[in-house]
């Protein structure tokens, strides 16, 4: 069924039609609407779940543990300054292996306070242990939310499907909504392997001392890097059964490039477009989107960039002090490779700020001259900065 | 095993061999619980003494569900648990929070707020030890006038903790919580009956129970059941009840005791001058008659 | 031992259960810790602590 929805009503609508049990979200701009219209579909009766009414986005995350820990499907959305307060126990999540679904609506980070899009908020969670999906398009973080069960469940790791705050979360686009029977064939009920159940008492969340916790520690590194085969095995079942796939990345007109464009979420439209302008006038580019970045696809990218002359990675955060982390953990991809492309770090769109086709094109010849020349002088860049208003030296 | 104290359920679903100090209130304040309560129960514990010391990996004291998973969310989670169980329609399981002073009182209040303003159903059980014991015996909002605690030491300027208790179960109550109400490991008939009555209830229940640290309050190993009653023989310490916001007072000392008796012997009270201890004798004075202790 | 009543007191009190609610009460030593609350707490004066001796 087609339906015009907002990036947050397909967030809301995933996780009614995953026939979540519990939900537990405190709102946020901008993804209040989420938490709006899962209390409108329980309060209609449409959606059989507990709506937790909880006061902060860190008791949004433990409620959803609670839930999850005794066998009941959880989910919880958030963004930005509420994911931070969250962040505490997203790894807690993580380290406890419950399957939980975030929803993120991309946000940018305080000090200064910013409503607006960005990716930081998610990025600097990176190493929490949750799975991370960057989503370009409202279909895509329908159909992900729905995927992100399959995969929380059957790894029981915590999935984080993120979507860019009003870009995507307010903007409604055309979307193929699946049938609830078909979602429940492709979606089976939760079955936690040891709950909470006073039949079969266990302990969760025990204290690890030094002579366990390095093993949990690596048993939750080995169950975040098999979930890139599980991504790969749940996107191509949804395909088969709703035509749509998505992959751990998308190559986009970039089998012959020689200046390529790495990106991630709604960004990637943009760029594309971009893209095929200078593929009509003949010059070889294309554009790597990464869509699922925990578990980083570290070999996928290896074999998608490597062929390339030059990488322009632009992405809309910033570990502060060094670089934007796509390019932190893609550079380091190729560490040990010997074929490797000149890699720049173009530091985008922060706090909601427009990320224009003359800013994209701004990095793809700086990377065209890279190409060229064979030299990086600065690896790292901002585009679209407003130098001579705040006198930035930059 | 003989039919003295029949009150009293004979299971252990705490099991021995936890890591918990010679002499400790709090983990005979666990047994206590869960005698009161039984096998079904699901347990969300706050980082603290108690989760700490029963659960060393490989090992745990739990024979009955326990979940941790953070030091400020216990009633998050456990309010969590409620709805997770709620929505797969099991029932006759009661969800149950346990935190210490501080995991209730100060890093804890806002999760414990928002678990009894949404009357999720729940029974919440703090275990005062007065301070953060678990990190080495620094204050905390439940920490009395007058203790000395590694962060309110006894110097020059500054003579031990300078601010009142914080009164939570005036706090849950004044949230509208249908039973709340105050214990003592010295009496344990008495808490069992109040957990008791607390589970039974459908919604958010608060039962505050005092239980003294041998190390933290400097007493001896043997004298913890001793001070604990002396706190309620003094008026230190007052057990009661708040039922849909009616107060009643459970326990009446026939005598009441001055508080210096309670105080002398605790170490982390030696400091205490004559004043010192008639200033406190007046707070409690106040506390007593209050509530109707003469 | 002798004193013992079976009253439960001791069981009761002790934070590790390593004392039973028998008649005389026994003591469960890979369990006890030797905090004495149960000396301490026994209307009848019917336990001793006694130093355990060095291996």
């Amino acid at each position: 069924m087609r339906q015009v929805l907002t990036g947050n009503e397909v967030a809301a609508l995933g996780a009614k039609l995953a026939r979540v049990n519990v939900i537990a979200a405190y709102p946020i701009t901008p993804q209040t609407a989420v938490v709006e219209k899962l209390a409108e579909f329980v309060a209609d009766g449409e959606l059989d779940a507990e709506f937790m009414k909880v006061e902060s986005e860190h008791s949004a995350l433990s409620a959803c543990i609670g839930a999850s820990a005794v066998g009941a499907r959880a989910f919880t959305a958030t963004s930005s300054q509420g994911l931070m307060l969250m962040s505490e126990m997203l790894f807690i999540a993580a380290g406890l292996r419950l399957p939980i679904v975030v929803a993120n609506a991309n946000r940018a980070l305080s000090a200064p306070l910013n409503i607006w899009c960005d990716q930081q908020d998610s990025f600097a969670v990176r190493d929490s242990g949750c799975v991370q999906i960057y989503c370009e398009d409202n279909q895509e973080v329908l159909d992900s939310i729905i995927q992100a069960y399959r995969v929380a469940e059957e790894l029981l790791l915590p999935v984080m499907v993120c979507y860019d705050g009003f870009i995507l979360s307010h903007t409604a686009e055309p979307i193929e909504v699946p049938e609830q029977a078909e979602v429940d064939k492709f979606l089976p009920p939760y079955e936690h392997p040891h709950p909470l159940d006073p039949e079969k008492p266990v302990t969760m969340g025990p204290m690890g001392v030094p002579e366990y916790y390095e093993e949990f520690r690596c048993m939750l590194q080995q169950a975040m890097c098999a979930a890139k085969e599980k991504l790969v095995g749940v996107d191509r079942e949804f395909g088969k059964r709703f035509g749509r796939r998505y992959g751990l990345l998308e190559q986009y007109r970039s089998d012959d490039a020689d200046v390529l464009l790495l990106t991630a979420g709604s960004l990637s439209s943009s760029a594309k477009e971009l893209i095929d302008r200078y593929r009509k006038r003949g010059e070889r580019v294309g554009l790597v989107k990464v869509r699922a970045y925990r578990p980083f696809p570290a070999e996928e990218l290896v074999e998608a960039l490597g062929h390339a002359k030059a990488v322009a990675v632009l992405e809309k955060d910033i570990s502060l002090g060094w670089a934007g982390a796509l390019f932190t953990d893609v550079s380091a991809a190729f560490v040990n490779v010997k074929k490797a492309p000149l890699m720049m770090d173009f530091i985008c769109g922060l706090g909601g700020r427009d990320v224009s086709q003359l800013q994209i094109r701004e990095a793809l010849r700086a990377a065209a001259r890279a190409a060229e020349t064979g030299e990086v002088r600065r690896p790292v860049h901002w585009l679209g900065l407003r130098e001579k208003i705040v006198g930035l030296g930059v | 095993m003989t039919a003295a104290l029949p009150g009293i359920p004979e299971e252990e679903l705490v099991a021995p061999g936890h890591r918990a100090c010679a002499g400790c209130g709090c983990i005979l304040a666990m047994r206590y619980v869960l005698k009161a309560l039984g096998k079904n129960i699901t347990v969300s514990m706050a980082t603290g003494c108690m989760e700490v010391v029963t659960t060393p990996y490989p090992e745990t004291s739990w024979r009955v569900p326990w979940i941790h998973s953070a030091f400020e969310n216990a009633a998050a989670t456990a309010s969590g648990i409620a709805a997770g169980l709620k929505a797969m329609g099991r029932e006759g399981v009661k969800s149950v929070a346990i935190a210490g002073d501080g995991g209730t009182a100060d890093i804890g209040l806002q999760a414990l707020s928002g678990m009894v303003e949404r009357g999720d159903n729940v029974l919440f059980i703090c275990y005062d030890n007065e301070a953060y014991q678990n990190t080495g015996i620094q204050r905390s909002g439940a920490t009395p006038f007058g203790a000395w605690t590694t962060t309110t030491p006894i110097g020059k300027v500054k003579r031990g903790e300078d601010r009142p208790k914080k009164d939570i179960p005036a706090i849950i109550a004044a949230h509208g919580a249908p039973y709340v109400a105050t214990a003592s490991v010295a009496y344990p008939l008495d808490f069992i009956k109040k957990l008791q009555k607390a589970a039974a209830i459908e919604g958010p229940t608060y039962i505050h129970v005092h239980a003294p640290c041998t190390p933290g309050w400097r007493i001896e190993n043997n004298k913890t059941i001793e001070v604990a009653r002396l706190a309620v023989l003094t008026g230190a310490w007052v057990l009661y009840e708040i039922e849909d916001g009616k107060f009643k007072l459970t326990f009446k000392p026939p005598k009441r005791r001055p508080v210096a008796d309670y105080l002398k012997l605790q170490g982390r009270f030696r400091h205490l001058t004559d004043e010192e201890i008639a200033e406190i004798q007046r707070m409690v004075d106040e506390q007593c008659k209050r509530v109707g202790i003469e | 031992m002798n004193k013992c009543t079976g009253c439960g007191m001791c069981w009761l009190f002790c934070p590790d259960t390593a004392i039973s609610k028998d008649k005389p009460a026994v003591v469960d030593y890979r369990y006890c810790k030797g905090c004495g609350i149960c000396a301490n707490e026994c209307p009848f004066k019917a336990i001793t602590m006694v130093t355990e001796e060095g291996r």
